[in-house]
Parts: C-alpha cells; sequence; structure tokens
C-alpha cells in the first residue's frame, strides 16, 4: 500500500463546483485521492498529515495553453527589455527605461565573459524608449573592439556596434535593406529581419535552432514555469527532430523534473507527413511529455502589421498583412488532420485569418466527423462575437492572448486598428458568453509567463497608460481562474487528469502567498506565487 | 574562398518550382548543386537526377523561413558554408507563400554568399485567378515583383491571358519555365564566365552577350556612375575592375540588385554581360559600360 499524505492548506481552491473550497487535500501515487477537511483521507487507512504549506493557499496548478520553450533558454544571454522580469533562477532584472541604463547592463554582464567573447542581449523593445532610437554608437560605448548585438523582443531586429558590423563586412556599401544606413551612408548598426541579423548571428555564434533544444533550455522550462505556479505548459510550434525528442523525453522523465510539457509539432510539409510524424510521436506520449498536437501558423502578428485583416484593415492605411500558410493549405491540413484524428492549434492573430481557418475547420467537420476534435484557435485577437458564436457551434475552442492588452494595447489604439476595434480585442467576455471553450495565454517569452497576470489582464483590460480597454469585455476574477487552470486543459485535452483540485486528477497545486479569490482584482496580479506541486511533490521558490 | 552562389526559386503553390529544379538538375550544368527545399508539398526532387547530376536537396520541414522566430532556414545555409566542401551553387525553392526576397536578401548580407537572383515560377493556368483572389493577391503579386527573372509555366509563353495578366503587373519580360537552356544562363550564370570565348562562340538565341578581357580600369565613383544607369534588357553582368589607384572592384549586377565589393589584391580583370535579345543588344551593353 503506498502512502498517503495530507497537505493542510490556509485554503484548498478547488475549481470543482460541489466542493470549491477545502483545507485538506490527500495524495497517493502522485494523484488526488481525497479533498475536503482533516478527516478527508480517512476512510483510505492511514496517512500522515504535512504541514508544510499550511499558510498557503493552494489552486490547481496552473496550464499555460500558448508559450514557447525558448522562454527557458533566453535567459543564457542578458537581458536588456524594458519592463522588469524574473529570470529563472528567480532574480529580478529591473526594466530599461532609457539607453544608458542599456550601455550600464551591458556593460555589467561583459564583465562576466571572457575577453574577445561576443556579448549578446534580448528583450530590447524601442517603442517604450523615448530616447533617440538605439544605434551602434550608444553599442560601441559598451565595448569598441569586441561585439556586441542586442535582439529586440520581436525577434525581428537587432542592433549591434561596430566590432559586430566589422564582422559581419557590413560597410556603406552592403546591398541589402535590412542593414540600416544613416544619411551619411553608413550603417547605424540596427539590423531589420534575419537575413540582415544572420551574418552577425553567425558570427557570434548564436543558433536559435538550439536555443530552444538544450538541456539548459529544459530545465530553464520548468523553473520558469515553477515561479509563475504552472505545472502543465504548451511548447506551440515545435520542431522535435528525433534526437530532440530523446533529450526532452530524457530530462521530462526525470522524478525531479516538475512539468508537463505539451509540445505542439509544426505543421509544415504535405499534409499527409504532417499527420504521420504527429501520430508517430503521440505513440511516444509519456506522462510528463504529451505528443500527438500539432500548431499551424496562418498569418503573422498586428503590431508587426503582418496580421491578416478583414476590411476596413489597419487604421495607417498598411497593406493587409501576410499569410504564412495560404488559404489553400490552410484547407488542406485542416482536412487531413481532421480525417487523421490529429489535434490543431491554429495560429490567428487578425479576424481574416480567424475567418478563414473556421471556414476550413468547418468543411473538414463536414467531410470527416470527429465529435470532441476540440482543435484550437490561438491568440484570436480580432475575434467578434459572430467569429466566436461559430466557434463555439463547431466546438472549436478558443485560446486569447489577454497579455496583449496590457503590452500592446495602447500601441493597438493609436497605430494599428483604432480604438474602436482595440476595445473589443481579445474579447474574453464574448467569447465565454458565446459558450466558447476558451482560455488565456502569455505567448511566453513574448510576454512573461505569469497566468496570474494573464488572468489580471483579462480581469481588469488595463493599458500600460493605465487607461481600460473595453471594459465591456472585462470577465470576473473567478472566471479568469477557470479560464488558466481548467479552460488551458481542455484546450489540451487534459481536463480529465489537471485543471482542478478533485480526486483522481493529478496532483498538481500552486502555491500561493494570498488568497486570489478574496483580493481586488486590481491585485490579482501581485498575488505571490510561493512555488508548485507536482505529482504531489513539493517544490518551493 | 570564394562565395556560394545563391539562387532562390519562388512562386506559388502548384505554379511548378519542383518541376523546374528538376529540369535544371538533369541539364549539362556541370557544377555541384545543393538545394534547400522549404515548400509545402514538395520534396518531389527527383532522387535519380540527384544521384546522377552531382546533386543533393536538404529538406527543410520546419515551417516558413518568413516568420518563424527561428529562421531555420537561414542557419541551414550556415550550416552549408561551414561544410568542409561546400557545393558551386545552391538554390533554395521557397515555400508556396515565402516572399523571396526576404530569403534572397541572406545573399546580399552574407559574405561568404553571393547573390544569383530570385526566379519566380508563374502559374500560367491559374494566375489570373489568383490575381483576383483577395486572400493571396497580394502575396501572388509580389512574388513576381521581387523576381528578377519570370518564368511562365504551363501555357506558351506568348499565351494572351498570360501576357496581358503579366503586363498588368507591370512585368516586361519573361521566359517559359521549360526553356531549360534559357533558365541556366540566368540561375547558375553558365554563360558568365570571364574567360575569353572561343571565336565564333554563339551566345544563347535568347540572349544576347558581351564581354571585354581587359576592361578599361575605373575608380569607384566612375562604376557606380554606370550601375546607377542599368541599361533595359541588362540581366546579369559580372565584372573585375583593376582601380587605376591599385586593387580592384568585384561588381555583380543580377536583374536591378547591384553588389560591388572592393579588393586589395590585384585579380585578373574581365567583364561580362548578358542581355534580353530583342531588349537590348551587344553594341549598346558595350556603350553603357565603355561609354
Amino acid at each position: 500500500m503506498s502512502e498517503i499524505r495530507v497537505f493542510r492548506a490556509k485554503k484548498v481552491i478547488t475549481m470543482e463546483r460541489v466542493q470549491p473550497i477545502a483545507t485538506h487535500v490527500a495524495v497517493r501515487d502522485g494523484r488526488i485521492l481525497a479533498v475536503g477537511d482533516a478527516d478527508c483521507a480517512a476512510p483510505w487507512g492511514a496517512h500522515e498529515t504535512d504541514d508544510s504549506l499550511a499558510d498557503a493557499i493552494l489552486t490547481p496548478g496552473f496550464v499555460e495553453g500558448h508559450a514557447h520553450l525558448m522562454a527557458g533558454a533566453m535567459w543564457q544571454h542578458v537581458y536588456v527589455g524594458f519592463h522588469d522580469r524574473i529570470d529563472p533562477d528567480g532574480k529580478m532584472w529591473q526594466g530599461l527605461t532609457n539607453a544608458d541604463e542599456v550601455i550600464a547592463r551591458l556593460r555589467q554582464a561583459m564583465s562576466d565573459l571572457p575577453p574577445d567573447a561576443p556579448l549578446f542581449g534580448w528583450g530590447f523593445d524601442p517603442i517604450f524608449l523615448t530616447s533617440e532610437r538605439l544605434s551602434r554608437k550608444h553599442l560601441d560605448q559598451v565595448s569598441p573592439d569586441r561585439p556586441v548585438a542586442i535582439l529586440f523582443s520581436n525577434f525581428h531586429l537587432m542592433c549591434v556596434n561596430s566590432a559586430a558590423l566589422a564582422l559581419a563586412g557590413f560597410t556603406a556599401d552592403t546591398p541589402v535593406e535590412g542593414v540600416v544606413k544613416c544619411a551619411g551612408g553608413l550603417p547605424t548598426g540596427e539590423l531589420q529581419e534575419m537575413a540582415a541579423m544572420f551574418p552577425v548571428l553567425r558570427r557570434i555564434g548564436i543558433d536559435f535552432r538550439t536555443l530552444s533544444q538544450s538541456t539548459e533550455a529544459i530545465l530553464n522550462y520548468a523553473k520558469v514555469a515553477q515561479r509563475a505556479g504552472v505545472t502543465t505548459i504548451t511548447d506551440l510550434y515545435s520542431m522535435l527532430e528525433d534526437q530532440d525528442l530523446d533529450l526532452m523525453l530524457d530530462l521530462t522523465s526525470r522524478e525531479d523534473y516538475p512539468l508537463r510539457i505539451v509540445p505542439a509539432v509544426g505543421a509544415s510539409g504535405p499534409p499527409s507527413q504532417v499527420a504521420e510524424r504527429a501520430l508517430a510521436l503521440r505513440a511516444r506520449s509519456t506522462e510528463k511529455l504529451r505528443l500527438g498536437a500539432v500548431k499551424l501558423m496562418t498569418d503573422g502578428a498586428i503590431q508587426g502589421w503582418t496580421a491578416r485583416m478583414r476590411w476596413p484593415g489597419y487604421v495607417g492605411g498598411q497593406p493587409n498583412g501576410i499569410w504564412n500558410t495560404a488559404p489553400d493549405e490552410i484547407r488542406a491540413l485542416a482536412d487531413e488532420m481532421q480525417r487523421r484524428g490529429v489535434q490543431m492549434h491554429i495560429h490567428v492573430n487578425g479576424d481574416e485569418a480567424a475567418a478563414v481557418s473556421l471556414d476550413a475547420l468547418a468543411a473538414a467537420a463536414r467531410k470527416h466527423p470527429w465529435p470532441g476534435a476540440r482543435h484550437v484557435l490561438q491568440h484570436c485577437q480580432m475575434m467578434d462575437r459572430a467569429l466566436y458564436a461559430r466557434a463555439a457551434e463547431l466546438g472549436v475552442a478558443c485560446n486569447i492572448f489577454a497579455n496583449h492588452i496590457w503590452y500592446f494595447g495602447d500601441q493597438h489604439c493609436a497605430y494599428t486598428i483604432g480604438p474602436d476595434r482595440a476595445a473589443r480585442m481579445d474579447a474574453t467576455r464574448t467569447a465565454l458568453d458565446e459558450g466558447v471553450l476558451a482560455a488565456i495565454h502569455s505567448d511566453a517569452p513574448v510576454t512573461p509567463l505569469g497566468p496570474l497576470f494573464t488572468a489580471w489582464c483579462a480581469v481588469n483590460r488595463t493599458t500600460m497608460s493605465g487607461k481600460v480597454l473595453g471594459a465591456a469585455e472585462c470577465i470576473d476574477v473567478s472566471e479568469a481562474l477557470e479560464l488558466i487552470t481548467l479552460g488551458a486543459a481542455r484546450t489540451l485535452k487534459l481536463d480529465t487528469e489537471i485543471g482542478s483540485i478533485a480526486p483522481g486528477k493529478r496532483a498538481d497545486f500552486a502555491i500561493l502567498g494570498s488568497d486570489p479569490t478574496t483580493c481586488e482584482p486590481v491585485d490579482l496580479k501581485d498575488v505571490p506565487v510561493l512555488g508548485t506541486v507536482f505529482g504531489g511533490r513539493v517544490y518551493p521558490i | 574562398m570564394t562565395a556560394l552562389p545563391l539562387t532562390v526559386i519562388g512562386g506559388y503553390l502548384g505554379a511548378g518550382k519542383t518541376t523546374l529544379i528538376n529540369r535544371l538538375l538533369a541539364s549539362d550544368h556541370g557544377q555541384r548543386i545543393t538545394v534547400l527545399v522549404n515548400d509545402f508539398g514538395a520534396l518531389n526532387i527527383d532522387a535519380s537526377i540527384l544521384r546522377s547530376a552531382n546533386a543533393e536537396t536538404i529538406e527543410l520541414t520546419n515551417g516558413c523561413v518568413c516568420c518563424t522566430m527561428r529562421g531555420d532556414l537561414f542557419f541551414a545555409i550556415g550550416d552549408i558554408l561551414d561544410r568542409t566542401g561546400r557545393p558551386d551553387h545552391l538554390i533554395v525553392e521557397a515555400s508556396g507563400i515565402a516572399d523571396p526576397s526576404r530569403i534572397a536578401a541572406v545573399a546580399l548580407a552574407e559574405p561568404e554568399l553571393a547573390y544569383s537572383g530570385i526566379l519566380t515560377v508563374v502559374d500560367g493556368l491559374n494566375l489570373t485567378r489568383q490575381i483576383a483572389d483577395p486572400h493571396i493577391s497580394d502575396q501572388v503579386a509580389g512574388q513576381i515583383l521581387a523576381a528578377d527573372f519570370v518564368a511562365v509555366s504551363k501555357v506558351p509563353r506568348e499565351d494572351p491571358a498570360i501576357v496581358a495578366a503579366l503586363r498588368a503587373l507591370e512585368v516586361d519580360r519573361w521566359i517559359g519555365a521549360d526553356e531549360v537552356s534559357s533558365i541556366l544562363p540566368l540561375v547558375l550564370a553558365t554563360e558568365l564566365t570571364l574567360s575569353p570565348r572561343m571565336p565564333g562562340e554563339a551566345s544563347h538565341p535568347t540572349y544576347v552577350h558581351w564581354s571585354e578581357a581587359e576592361p578599361q580600369p575605373m575608380d569607384g565613383a566612375a562604376i557606380r556612375g554606370r550601375l546607377m544607369q542599368l541599361p533595359p534588357g541588362l540581366l546579369r553582368l559580372k565584372g573585375i575592375i583593376a582601380d587605376p589607384a591599385g586593387g580592384c572592384w568585384e561588381v555583380h549586377v543580377v536583374g536591378t540588385r547591384l553588389e560591388i565589393a572592393e579588393r586589395a589584391e590585384n585579380l585578373a580583370g574581365g567583364i561580362v554581360a548578358i542581355g534580353l535579345a530583342g531588349l537590348t543588344t551587344e553594341a549598346q551593353l558595350r556603350a553603357w559600360w565603355v561609354g
């Protein structure tokens, strides 16, 4: 007979209808045996009580339905972003608000490097810096002879110093638009898009492919998750070459790896091959590595003017965005995945992308009935009521990018889609009212992982400038908590196993320092995360 | 080490990119070619051709190059550059919705690559419909406008419908996608050798050909002045021009894209250009450069 451990907590928020609040939860074999008061385990015989969480609030372990393994990997390099961020080891990195602070941070990081080693920073976001545009002149102050490069938070731009320009051979004669030149014709140090970034990246030894599939990246992912109270997370658009899979299987199967990862492999290539790969991967699933879903990119990003928009498009009159997968391909993939029984996560930012994807899913569903297919639209940023109604009637889940409201809401009002459509962006209230199976997400590392912050965004809809964007789309705290637990679990078809605290489910909890259901809704993001319980084992931070 | 020439083959889904590449590989090109394939539904490069043609393909199943954060295609190109035995030419088959110029730009940026053009294959049967489809028209047109060379598949190149559709996009020159011998000089620059031509050696009938074994030395300003005013019909140019002050200039023109680099060493000079017959003549090309 295995050992029964009963955790005593200040409060257990179960997200279950019958017993929403409890004080004790009993665990056996990594699963929840009983929930209730101090006697809840009595019918099961001998047990011991664990008081280590007696002062904490327990909720179901949070589920992040849209994130990327890179969220852990980037911390191998120095963070130079505008927002405060906490690294996997718990160190707070203060946000940098002007070029001088960026220079100082880079100088500091340089002191830890061997002489001549290139310096690589990440997370820089010029949108928030009011000072002069960052250029090689700033970075030359960091080092005149060591290559210095910083990657912007959107991953599409870099700024490098003169040494890095020289390393790549960039001069006034370099005939590429992406190598930005000043009025005098010399490169400014700003490099736009991969073609221009690549010659520098290559020479300073940065390869994005290995960034997301190293041991350190996978271990860091668990650390980042643990700090956010997350016990199950996705890696949407995973590549998972065979050697990557072996590494992931090895690391995640370790007894002390406190995270369940749900990768969705990129759906690119002939649909039949995509399906075969997904089905082969599914067969290799383990308890902590759930394989078999695919991720489909359709359009780009609204703030990059690459999302595909319905009329009237972008307020600045920019051309409509781009397809990363053409509508014909979307239809072909939807058909084949539906036929073969492969769940799809479909990236849709603009409303045209959502509409085309829903059409494709409807056609596929008519041809190959599969009740419970539960394909998921991801981001859903511009979906209106009619599109959500359509998703609901098709049984298509929607994972909504709530963090965008705070991080980019002001930009959307001013520059991309205007205040009226921005006010109905990421319309969580509408999704729930239309009966959509919904979740909310961070898209880490695009925005930091933190389901309580994500919930706060959906509840308050506050932008960085402090304005409320579309108050009518606010949801209440209990709804938001459901979206970051059961809601996200549903999108991963894992709601029979995780997402609430109920007998039979996995003993995965978030350990909180205060009660998210009784704090002021505006304070939701500040509820402290003290760690996680994963499979009945406590992982404090 | 000489730079590795890179050509991007673009074009919408089903346009015939793979077919065209298979034809190129099967032709008598005499080069070691690596093909990077990044297309949906592709991977149909003929294996028997690869074996006989001393070529290889590398499949990228990792998503569209334009958009994924990871930029796998670029790093795959890096892998090829880092090899001990580089191929003679690298062809990238772009995905059907990729903007080929975003890929080809790497050849202009990376010193170890030489830009060798974007060839966009146009689906002669479906272009009109594609341009009329509001979902995709911008991207289809963008691929064509990004091209240095346009090749029309499936219909004769004088087909009235395709002529009208391409003219509407302000495209004024194109070739047939099945005219392999016309495509080779464009893509693989097979006629752009600086070695002297045999007396009486004929150029390809599609093209006019002009070359000089010992071009007049020029400084950078003089060279740039000429490149600012490319003659209509010029398709490709390659030149090593001595600088009167020492050293030399290496010049490449592909379509409308220019590369000019100063070389400290005194390389053997020469200049060679090809243009499209009917749009230019050997005399016009000579007059443009020599004055």
